[in-house]
């Protein structure tokens, strides 16, 4: 889940005028840009979806599908709606402009462009794009264990409900707590907490399969959504971290041994099964882990039909 | 007179010296004979469609090959074979402009 600048950017122009496709190869060739084209609406989109261009120059005036119908295709398809679009267009009015803006195009470009410019602006929205990509993986990024944190947690634990649900497949989350952190923290100072949490972190990624996705859900608590897995197997890559984190020798206060609790749940466990109910499961049974004396994981018993009295 | 037979001062593409652009302006300048063919077919033809569709790729290609001014009388053509069905008004711009086509040129 790391941002790196890209080596190579690939631009896909979308127009109609082969010399579009001459000039702008010529124009914009070196400088890490690939130029990949299509010569109309429906071949741009097809190529858009397939190749991931970092870029789109998009030609208004086509026959067919206009570049406003390109763009409001690839604006409602997941796959390729953030990738930014500058567009190419000829005589153009305010409102045109406008319009374009309004639909989320990075740019707009007259036509017959000045090359210096355009490549110049091509620079410029390939870097506002990549500032853009990297702020929102930070914003999912804890910048303490480089684990995703709460706001990631939240966007793949959703993915990852609607795939297994669409797929009819198992979904597990380990909700795990480090023991008596407060009291780590009281006794040998911050420094050393954060030494133990970044610690923890490691070895909860290192536990995790191919797959599996490790994240601090806030504070000393910690999250695994483990993908088409049931509830045993999740808890076998629990009960490693546990293992793991109470063999560490630690260099500074090796007098302390540290710990951690799990609890371990699967949408199997949970009658009509959401997200809270999953992630209440796997906390109660942490709490469950807690109150048995820590350093424990403790499985989720499915849940069976109940009744509620009425007051 | 006959329009279709070049001649007159060459006009020289403003990326006559660009390295990178003498490929793409002789290959712009080779095809020109194809276009003014087009353009004369399409006005004998009385194909509104056909010459706004060609002076509008001129329009938008010229002056990225360095003919600005082929733009700028393509951009003309378009405009009154858009705005108007008088055969003589064009003429003249259908005239002006393979003119200036068949001057364009790679080196003087």
């Amino acid at each position: 889940m790391t941002a790196s600048a890209p080596d190579k950017s690939t631009i896909l122009l979308i127009d109609d005028s082969i010399d579009m496709h001459r000039l702008l190869s010529v124009r914009l060739r070196g400088d890490h840009l690939e130029i990949i084209g299509a010569d109309n609406g429906l071949d741009g989109i097809g190529m858009a979806r397939t190749r991931s261009p970092d870029l789109i120059l998009l030609d208004v005036d086509m026959p067919e599908m206009d570049g406003f119908e390109v763009l409001q295709t690839l604006r409602d398809d997941a796959a390729t709606h953030e990738i930014p679009v500058i567009f190419l267009a000829g005589m153009t009015t305010t409102e045109d402009k406008v319009r374009a803006f309004e639909m989320g195009a990075m740019d707009f470009v007259s036509k017959p462009p000045d090359f210096a410019e355009l490549k110049a602006r091509v620079r410029s929205a390939l870097r506002i794009s990549f500032l853009m990509k990297m702020l929102a993986q930070k914003a999912r990024l804890d910048g303490l264990t480089g684990l995703g944190n709460r706001a990631y947690i939240d966007e793949r634990l959703n993915e990852e409900f609607a795939q297994s649900t669409r797929h009819n497949r198992s979904l597990s989350l380990i909700m795990s707590d480090l023991d008596n952190f407060k009291s780590v923290n009281d006794t040998y100072g911050h420094p050393h907490g954060d030494a133990v949490l970044i610690k923890f972190a490691s070895l909860l990624a290192e536990g995790c399969r191919e797959g599996d996705i490790a994240c601090r859900y806030g504070g000393e608590e910690f999250a695994v959504i483990l993908p088409e897995t049931e509830r045993d197997d999740a808890a076998e890559v629990a009960e490693r971290v546990r293992a793991s984190l109470e063999a560490v020798e630690w260099l500074v206060h090796p007098e302390r041994r540290i710990t951690a609790s799990f609890g371990v749940a699967s949408l199997s466990c949970v009658e009509a099964p959401s997200i809270e109910r999953l992630v209440a499961a796997a906390d109660s049974a942490l709490y469950a882990a807690k109150r048995k004396g820590r350093n424990r994981v403790i499985l989720a018993k499915p849940e069976g039909r109940r009744f509620s009295l009425s007051a | 007179m006959n329009h279709d037979q070049p001649g007159g001062t060459p006009l020289l593409s403003e990326f006559a010296d660009d390295p990178e652009m003498v490929e793409l302006v002789e290959l712009f300048v080779a095809e020109m004979p194809m276009k003014v063919t087009s353009l004369r077919k399409a006005f004998d033809e009385h194909s509104l469609t056909d010459l706004t569709r060609l002076a509008h790729q001129l329009k938008g290609a010229a002056a990225g090959y360095g003919f600005p001014t082929i733009g700028e009388v393509a951009s003309e053509l378009e405009g009154a074979a858009k705005a108007t069905e008088d055969v003589n008004r064009l003429r003249t711009q259908v005239d002006e402009l393979v003119e200036l086509c068949n001057r364009a040129s790679m080196a003087a």
